[in-house]
């Protein structure tokens, strides 16, 4: 379509990167963003100069402390941040002061040419990729304030004069050193939110959180970056699985279990199969105190027997050898089972200790004929002790779903504990210290 | 999404669960002896259990 | 579409018209600055050499906006004192005119809009409301520009202004006003902020060491 217009008597020459000259030192000075730049600085002397005034007037010239931290991506570095080519042309450190503690940060400009300008800032090894809101944030106000931008809601971090400390390359702004500006950080990670007021403007941008490698990868820096230290407020959690999900599974198996027990309640046999009560005299055992109760049937398939033992004992106890022998195999389970019970009163009040029943399970029993062998056993002065004892076939062990429970929940435990003390770590840094959850 | 890890992980401890209640299994203390000859019914005394004085005193508080 | 071409009254080079609906030019040649009169072009004044800037776009630009495509016929330029701006008249291919602003490389997209009540400029403040077309728009930025000088051509008379009262507004729902004082009468042009990409450029400048 676009045909028919003459050709041009001088045609515009093709923008070039300038190579100027500081007006206090003569170090030589590069644009490299094409007359978007409004003030450059010279790396040699610290001025900061017009970038718009052809002499380079000087703005202003600042002392550089010794061992200022050059930048970790040097000045005209290109690296690719979504898909498009950067490169760095500006420099910046900014900090805040909490009780007393200066925290630096730094904020890489980058900039393409058809793009514009992107920011990259790092705090203790932590990065982000930055640009500047097109649309407004709405913000509320309350006990948390938050901002709302593009429909979602970011919580209040921190809110903090942030002063200028050094700068070098160039900028599309006034920059100064010592200038101060009101930085509002909202985050939700892995965004945050950042408003800046200074001077009556206010400019809203986003961030997200980038990890170290990526951005050595992007700009192709030698060397490993540098380790991130604690969490970062916009910092994404590490745990692949989230908490809410984690609990949703673990109430999953839970019914699960639960629909097991219930299952396995209604299917167990719990047949009774034996019941005898027997006495035990007072005083010394005379003669033989073993004796073999009447045969009975265990029917089915290979499960478990339930012998209950109940007796009266009072401040006292029974002990009984018990020998469940198959009449037909030879085949015995050799247990033996306590039962005591003591009671009293002392400084604390009443107190009691033991009881009067005891129930062993005796595991994977085949069918068959059976009798038990009973040898009891009582202190010496014991008073006369009257106990029975109860067989069932089939019986369900309470105790698996007991463990089983607790071996579903700790993985959960452990996960949900994790996250926490990540958010606690989090929020430490942050105008609202207690305890907040992440929300997903 | 649910951490796929953890419902295998889960579905094995119910597996577990559902075995040992159908296999009858159990935890306590129990001692397993065979060839128990046929005349124990008649001469309990004659049968020499492991745990025989093998209790623990427990006093009083 | 006949493409009126006549001959510039300066230096009597030729003038091409792309589009029926320009009402100035720049000559290429001389720089004047040429009104299409019903009869004759007539020379109005001449552009100072534009100022150096960085907008990656140019004459004949082509781009696609909500799946128009347009060609950029011309521009204003603009400095204010935190640098400078492009307002590029563009035509879509329906023949409507539009203005693509460039800022640092931020773009927006904007309709004049007519019949709308509009406030003097002394009477704007920073936060004030107003309801156009049953949209709010709240003021953000009241900026004092300095006219800088034109390209191409126009869909209007605009030339040799000097200081220039621009009121920018946000609607919370991406949309973006902007209340133009250089004339007697205010005018209002209604858009949005586009992404780069969105926009599919096509004919753009080149820039030494970029792809």
């Amino acid at each position: 379509m676009s045909t028919g217009t003459p050709p041009l008597p001088n045609p515009p020459a093709k923008p070039q990167v300038k190579s100027l000259h500081c007006p206090q030192c003569g170090t030589a000075i590069t644009l490299r963003s094409f007359q978007q730049a409004v003030t450059v600085v010279c790396e040699s002397c610290h001025c900061i100069l017009d970038a718009k005034d052809p002499t380079l007037k000087i703005l202003q010239q600042f002392q550089a402390i010794i061992g200022e931290l050059p930048p970790m991506i040097p000045l005209g570095t290109r690296g690719k941040l979504r898909g498009t080519d950067y490169e760095v042309i500006g420099f910046q450190r900014r900090s805040i002061e909490s009780e007393g503690v200066r925290y630096d940060w730094h904020e890489y400009l980058l900039f393409n040419p058809y793009k514009g300008f992107r920011y990259l800032s790092e705090y203790q090894g932590h990065w982000n990729d930055i640009t500047v809101c097109k649309d407004l944030p709405i913000v509320r106000s309350g006990f948390v304030p938050n901002a709302n931008y593009l429909g979602e809601t970011y919580r209040h971090f921190q809110t903090a004069q942030a002063e200028t400390g050094y700068v070098i390359g160039e900028f599309p702004w006034q920059v100064r050193v010592g200038e101060r500006a009101t930085v509002t950080d909202y985050v939700r990670p892995p965004r945050v939110l950042s408003c800046e007021q200074s001077a009556g403007e206010t400019t809203w941008s986003v961030g997200e959180y980038r990890y170290p490698q990526e951005i050595w990868k992007a700009f192709n820096l030698k060397g490993q970056p540098p380790e991130p230290v604690g969490v970062f407020e916009n910092q994404p959690a590490p745990a692949t699985v989230s908490v809410k999900q984690a609990w949703l599974a673990f109430l999953l198996l839970t019914v699960f279990l639960l629909g097991l027990m219930a299952f396995n309640d209604m299917v167990a046999s719990k047949d009774p199969v034996f019941n005898g009560s027997y006495r035990l005299a007072s005083g010394p055992a005379k003669g033989e105190a073993s004796f073999v109760t009447d045969v009975f049937e265990l029917k089915g398939r290979s499960s478990n027997v339930e012998v209950k033992t109940n007796a009266n004992v009072f401040n006292s106890w029974i002990y009984l050898n018990y020998a469940l022998i198959n009449q037909d195999t030879g085949q015995a389970w050799d247990f033996g089972r306590e039962v005591s019970y003591y009671s009293g009163y002392d400084s604390d009040g009443h107190w009691t200790e033991g009881s009067h029943k005891d129930t062993v399970i005796v595991p994977s029993v085949p069918p068959g004929h059976y009798y038990l062998r009973i040898e009891p056993e009582a202190d010496a002065r014991h008073p006369e002790i009257t106990y029975t004892v109860s067989v069932r076939r089939g019986v369900p062990v309470l105790k698996f779903y007991g463990y089983a429970l607790l071996a579903l929940f700790l993985p959960v435990l452990y996960v949900t504990f994790k996250s926490i003390s990540f958010e606690r770590a989090r929020w430490a840094e942050s105008d609202h210290p207690i305890l907040q959850t992440e929300s997903d | 999404m649910f951490s796929p890890l953890y419902l295998l992980y889960g579905f094995m401890v119910l597996s577990f669960v559902g075995m040992a209640e159908y296999r009858g299994w159990s935890t306590d203390t129990m001692n397993e002896v065979r060839n128990i000859p046929r005349s124990i019914r008649d001469n309990p005394g004659a049968y020499r259990s492991i745990y025989s004085s093998y209790h623990h005193y427990t006093g009083g508080k | 579409m006949t493409r009126p071409i006549a001959n510039c009254p300066n230096c009597g080079a030729k003038v091409v018209f792309q589009w029926s609906s320009s009402v100035q030019t720049v000559c290429t040649y001389c720089k004047s600055i040429l009104v299409r009169t019903d009869v004759d072009l007539k020379k109005v004044g001449e552009v100072a050499d534009l100022p150096p800037d960085s907008s990656p776009i140019q004459l004949n630009t082509e781009g696609i906006y909500h799946n128009k495509a347009f060609v950029v016929g011309g521009r204003i330029l603009y400095e204010y004192e935190q640098g400078g701006w492009n307002e590029w008249h563009i035509v879509m291919n329906d023949g409507a005119s539009a203005w693509l602003s460039d800022a640092q490389d931020e773009y927006a997209v904007s309709f004049a809009v007519t019949g709308q009540a509009l406030p003097a400029a002394s009477q704007v403040q920073i936060e004030q409301q107003y309801i156009w077309n049953n949209q709010s728009y709240t003021v953000t930025v009241i900026t004092e520009a300095h006219y800088k000088g034109v390209e191409g051509e126009l869909p209007f008379q605009y030339w040799d202004k000097t200081d220039v009262t621009f009121v920018d507004l946000r609607s919370q729902t991406g949309k973006f006003g902007t209340l133009d004082y250089s004339d007697d009468q205010p005018a209002l042009y209604v858009g949005e902020f586009v992404d780069f990409d969105d926009l599919k450029f096509k004919n753009l400048r080149q820039f030494e060491g970029w792809s």
